[in-house]
């Protein structure tokens, strides 16, 4: 089953608790959504298989709790974390305020300093909304993430949201390769590699990145 | 790693927690803070020791503690225990959380993936039960067709 997977990467998911980390994952890896989906213990984990642009890739997602109390321990998971999920509810502004200190704790405890950040501006379905999307865009601008909005209940931008993380994690050669190395290499992921190498050279000369997500529903900084 | 049961808490975590317990440990003031920060590093832990130790602590805090602090030690418990291959200890702990919150889809997927590990770890029961038997039976043969020989 796993013959041609390139290689296994780390993502995070952190923000306040009840913002929808849990819920958008659950609609990613399950396609499901619970109205009354209950807040995190610890920390939750789930894996997911994945192909972008012809190279599959696992993905082990890490889901932290949000809640005061569990934040002396979730730092812990951040090591070695590839990608990050920065979350927020576009209904509550406190949860958009309190991404500054998300993303200094992230900042402060992954030893990975290349991560690929995505800024996720979730529950986009509701009426009530408090933070515009131009608010989102210019935080992500200002730390240099990604960003897109999302709704777990009715899946936009969810799927979307994955694939760019990935897409651009497997554009920063220096954030997996080395994993990847460590692995007695087969003909297969060493092909894939340079493949990928290939790839990311063409787009440092000519850097399009919209065109490349056109698929996408979503708007990226 | 695979799934939550298989994850094993850092060195420097378990040092660290441990030690910060044992200071307070030492005033005589154990907050219950700390004592869940150190058992949540503990049942974490790849020695059953350690486990077993974070599983006492956590049952010490589930007889003190408030609602909210109730589920985690409910929910650790049953990781410790399930780390330990106390399945059916562990299973009932994750009743316990199902009853106060039933339908929660992180303990729900917990009990799915204990009773698979039970399941398994009872067909690895019967193949090695079954491997004993052969072993038996071909002693006796062995001894029948040394019987026969002479
Ligand atoms: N309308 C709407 N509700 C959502 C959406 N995403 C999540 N919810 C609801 O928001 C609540 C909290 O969602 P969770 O996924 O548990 O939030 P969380 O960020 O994982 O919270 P913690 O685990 O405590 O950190 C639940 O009741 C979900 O049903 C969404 O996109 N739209
Ligand atoms: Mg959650």
């Amino acid at each position: 089953m796993d013959q041609d997977i390139l290689t296994t990467l780390k993502l995070l998911m952190i923000g306040e608790s009840n913002v929808g980390k849990s819920s958008i994952l659950l609609r990613f890896t399950e396609d499901e959504f619970y109205e009354n989906m209950q807040s995190t213990v610890g920390m939750d984990y789930k894996t997911k298989q994945v192909t972008i642009d012809g190279n599959t890739v696992k993905l082990a997602i890490w889901d932290t709790a949000g809640q005061e109390r569990f934040r002396t321990l979730t730092p812990s998971y951040y090591r070695d974390g590839q990608g990050a999920i920065l979350m927020y509810d576009v209904t509550d502004r406190n949860t958009f305020i309190k991404l500054e200190t998300w993303l200094n704790e992230l900042n402060t405890y992954c030893n990975k300093t290349d991560i690929v950040k995505m800024v996720v501006g979730n529950k986009i379905d509701l009426p009530n909304r408090e933070v515009s999307t131009e608010e989102g865009l210019q935080f992500a601008r200002r730390h240099q993430t990604l960003y897109i909005e999302s709704s777990a209940k009715t899946a936009d931008g969810v799927k979307c949201c994955f694939e760019e993380l990935v897409q651009k994690i497997i554009q920063t050669p220096g954030l997996w390769d080395t994993h990847s190395l460590r692995l007695p290499g087969n003909g297969n992921t060493g092909g894939a590699r340079q493949r990928i190498g290939k790839r990311g050279l063409q787009l440092t000369d000519d850097y399009q990145p919209q065109e490349a997500y056109s698929s996408c529903y979503c708007s990226l900084v | 790693m695979d799934d939550v049961l298989d994850e094993v808490v850092s060195t420097e975590d378990l040092m660290k927690f441990e030690r910060t317990y044992h200071e307070q440990l030492q005033t005589g003031n154990v907050t219950q803070k700390v004592q869940f920060e150190y058992a949540w590093c503990l049942v974490r832990s790849k020695y059953p020791a350690d486990i077993r130790k974070g599983i006492i602590l956590l049952e010490d805090l589930y007889n003190n503690h408030g609602d909210n602090e109730r589920r985690d030690c409910l929910y650790y418990l049953a990781i410790g225990n399930a780390r330990l291959k106390e399945f059916s200890k562990a299973l009932s702990y994750v009743r316990s959380f199902l009853q106060i919150e039933p339908g929660n889809q992180q303990v729900l997927h917990l009990e799915t993936l204990i009773t698979k590990k039970m399941e398994k770890d009872s067909l690895v029961g019967i193949a090695m039960a079954s491997g004993v038997i052969i072993g038996i039976a071909s002693i006796l043969g062995l001894g029948i067709a040394m019987a026969r020989k002479s």
